[in-house]
């Protein structure tokens, strides 16, 4: 698995049947049956976060919480090995007669420190497993999907029963069905 | 089972749908400027135009064009830092700290708010780095290998946090926001119709699609970077608040000082948000996103926190007196009854008496009425910061020393300049960028359980 989610592209894919919904309801309740009928969904595009959603669609909690933790702790190490080699080693500066080792007054850069790196890291992570860049072409399949539209992406091959996946799609309240070949998409 | 709430009242009024959201919320940003947008934008670039006459005077005749001397060191200059800085508290608070509690009303007003923030630290940075009289080498105060002499920065000094905690707090503030925004400018990317538009949110909107996998991660770094800006917001004011209690001037060397100015942070904060949204709900015709409702829990916020600022003033008096320090005894008299006893009362006035007519359901859903008392509640806080430093400084442990402070005509220029700036940003901002948070508002459309 490497860093950037690679089932996010949607470039050199077979063909994806698309459904379209405008009941976040019936979209969750689509993809349940979705799941339950041992079909694969490529992804589900919605306009806002839909509770409960991705758990439905079986994806695992992301391990950004753990990447958040790393990047903190690498910001408090290097924040300290900062003061102690400027404080303590280099240059001890004696004022008013305070200790120059680890003393409070070390505490709030160490903390500002570390939260800085773990927003930081945490942020670039969080951009690269996205595949999000500035300019980077969106790969839209509705052009109302970040507006009040949601879609469902399918992808064939020999193993999928189309006609299932569109039974339960048009069973479960999508307005519309489409296929997407290439990039191409046509309305079923 | 989700069903729909019957007895919560609705944060969206007006039977909004998805579609209806979008439409209302990138309405400026599609159309052209209103009347109202441009007779704001113009004022407040006068205002800026303030600001950088004031500025350019400061730098090419010096900080002599200032007021301040040998016993008023700091004057209006760091009241205006930490009047902006404390401004600039209420945005995270309101998407961090709300966020941690649930508060769903947060979200048609936290995208202002963290703007807000942004804007407002940027204004309260232009004092302390200009204070330093040779700007040009403002880059001292980083922890940079000394090639002047053979120092390195004084780690036991809370102006050198004050250095660590502003930058982190402006840059984790601008990555929140930041990220907030990308599925919004996503919903304007599909709808703009010009080509230069369309590249510019193409571009900043880093490809977003809305996809499920995206919206999970995305949803965890929004929890996680709320639990992080929560302390965060907290030790920034605390810091700056360490810039006076670590001194051992009489009436700032007390321990109150940081709860203290944290509640006075969220307090001006939320005044200011109050200003900003009773007139943008107005003019942008938001009522049903911004509803009384909202007001009405903000003003809840200004009440409670003005009371613990004013329960503050109160303890530190009576501190002062039980203490036995005659030099803390004679500071806070001659606060209350020296030559700036009218500072010290219009204090008392706007931040402890004022705010307690939100007892009255009126004054909480009058929004005219929230407009003026939010004003008042701007000019306490001001207030406040000019008392707690010119009043403990224009009166030191040395008679022949003692002095009377006011701002020359730079320093007030500067400080109106910087509400041109602060204006200038939210005008820009609420032209391109959607005023409220689109994507989180449509999740709360159903008023789900």
């Amino acid at each position: 698995m490497g860093i950037i989610d690679s089932n996010l592209s949607l470039r050199n894919r077979n063909k994806l049947l698309l459904g379209i919904w405008e009941d976040e309801d019936k979209l969750v309740e689509a993809t349940s049956e979705l799941v339950h009928a041992g079909v694969k969904i490529q992804d589900v595009y919605t306009p806002y976060p839909v509770h409960g959603l991705d758990r439905v669609m079986g994806i695992r909690r992301s391990w950004l919480s753990i990447v958040a933790f790393l990047c903190g702790a690498t910001g408090f190490s290097l924040a300290f090995w900062m003061i102690y080699y400027m404080y303590v080693q280099d240059w001890p500066l004696d004022v008013g007669n305070k200790p120059v080792r680890f003393s409070p007054s070390w505490v709030p850069v160490l903390f500002e420190a570390t939260v800085l790196c773990t927003a930081f890291g945490m942020g670039f992570f969080f951009f690269l497993r996205n595949r999000m860049i500035w300019g980077i072409k969106p790969e839209l399949l509705d052009e109302r999907q970040t507006d009040d539209r949601m879609v469902i992406a399918v992808e064939t091959d020999e193993s999928v029963d189309e006609k299932k996946v569109l039974k339960i799609m048009k069973d479960h309240g999508a307005v519309e069905l489409r296929e997407s070949n290439g990039g191409v998409q046509t309305t079923i | 089972m989700i069903h729909d709430s019957l007895i919560r009242e609705r944060l969206v009024t007006g039977g909004k749908t998805a579609s209806d959201v979008t439409r209302d919320i990138a309405r400026p940003i599609l159309n052209k400027p209103s009347t109202a947008w441009k007779v704001g934008f113009t004022l407040s670039v006068i205002f800026l135009g303030i600001f950088v006459v004031s500025l350019f005077w400061t730098l090419w005749t010096g900080i002599g064009t200032w007021n301040i001397n040998k016993s008023v060191m700091w004057g209006w200059d760091i009241t205006n830092f930490v009047f902006w800085v404390g401004i600039g508290h209420a945005g995270t608070l309101i998407s961090a700290i709300l966020l941690l509690f649930r508060q769903k009303w947060r979200m048609s007003i936290n995208r202002s708010a963290e703007a807000m923030t942004i804007f407002a630290v940027i204004c309260a940075a232009m004092f302390p780095v200009f204070h330093m009289g040779r700007v040009w080498v403002g880059y001292w105060a980083l922890p940079l290998p000394n090639a002047f002499g053979s120092l390195w920065v004084n780690f036991n000094s809370p102006l050198l946090w004050d250095v660590f905690a502003i930058s982190t707090y402006f840059s984790v503030s601008l990555l929140f926001w930041y990220i907030g925004l990308i599925p919004d400018i996503a919903t304007i990317r599909d709808k703009v119709k010009t080509k230069a538009a369309q590249y510019w949110y193409r571009f900043f909107s880093m490809g977003w699609t809305g996809s499920t996998r995206t919206w999970a991660r995305y949803e965890l770094i929004s929890l996680i970077l709320a639990g992080l800006s929560t302390p965060l917001v907290l030790s920034v004011h605390t810091i700056v608040s360490t810039d006076f209690a670590t001194s051992v001037i009489p009436g700032w060397h007390t321990t109150i000082f940081p709860p203290y100015f944290v509640a006075g942070a969220i307090f001006s904060g939320f005044g200011m948000v109050a200003t900003l949204l009773v007139v943008a709900r107005k003019v942008m015709n938001y009522e049903n996103y911004i509803t009384i409702g909202h007001l009405e829990a903000m003003t809840k916020i200004i009440m409670l926190t003005g009371t613990l600022v004013g329960i503050a003033y109160l303890t530190e008096f009576f501190i002062a007196q039980y203490s036995g320090v005659e030099y803390e005894q004679y500071a806070f008299l001659n606060r209350a009854s020296g030559p700036y006893w009218w500072a010290y009362w219009s204090m008392m006035f706007c931040n402890l008496v004022s705010p307690q007519v939100f007892w009255f359901k009126w004054a909480r859903t009058t929004p005219w009425f929230i407009f003026i008392m939010s004003i008042v509640v701007n000019v306490g806080m001001w207030f406040e910061r000019f008392v707690i430093i010119v009043t403990s400084l224009h009166r030191d442990y040395l008679p022949s020393s003692w002095v009377m402070y006011a701002g020359s005509l730079t320093e007030i220029g500067l400080f109106l300049g910087t509400f041109g700036i602060f204006f200038t940003c939210f005008f820009l901002f609420a032209k391109f960028l959607p005023v409220i948070n689109m994507s989180e508002i449509k999740t709360i459309l159903r008023n789900r359980e």
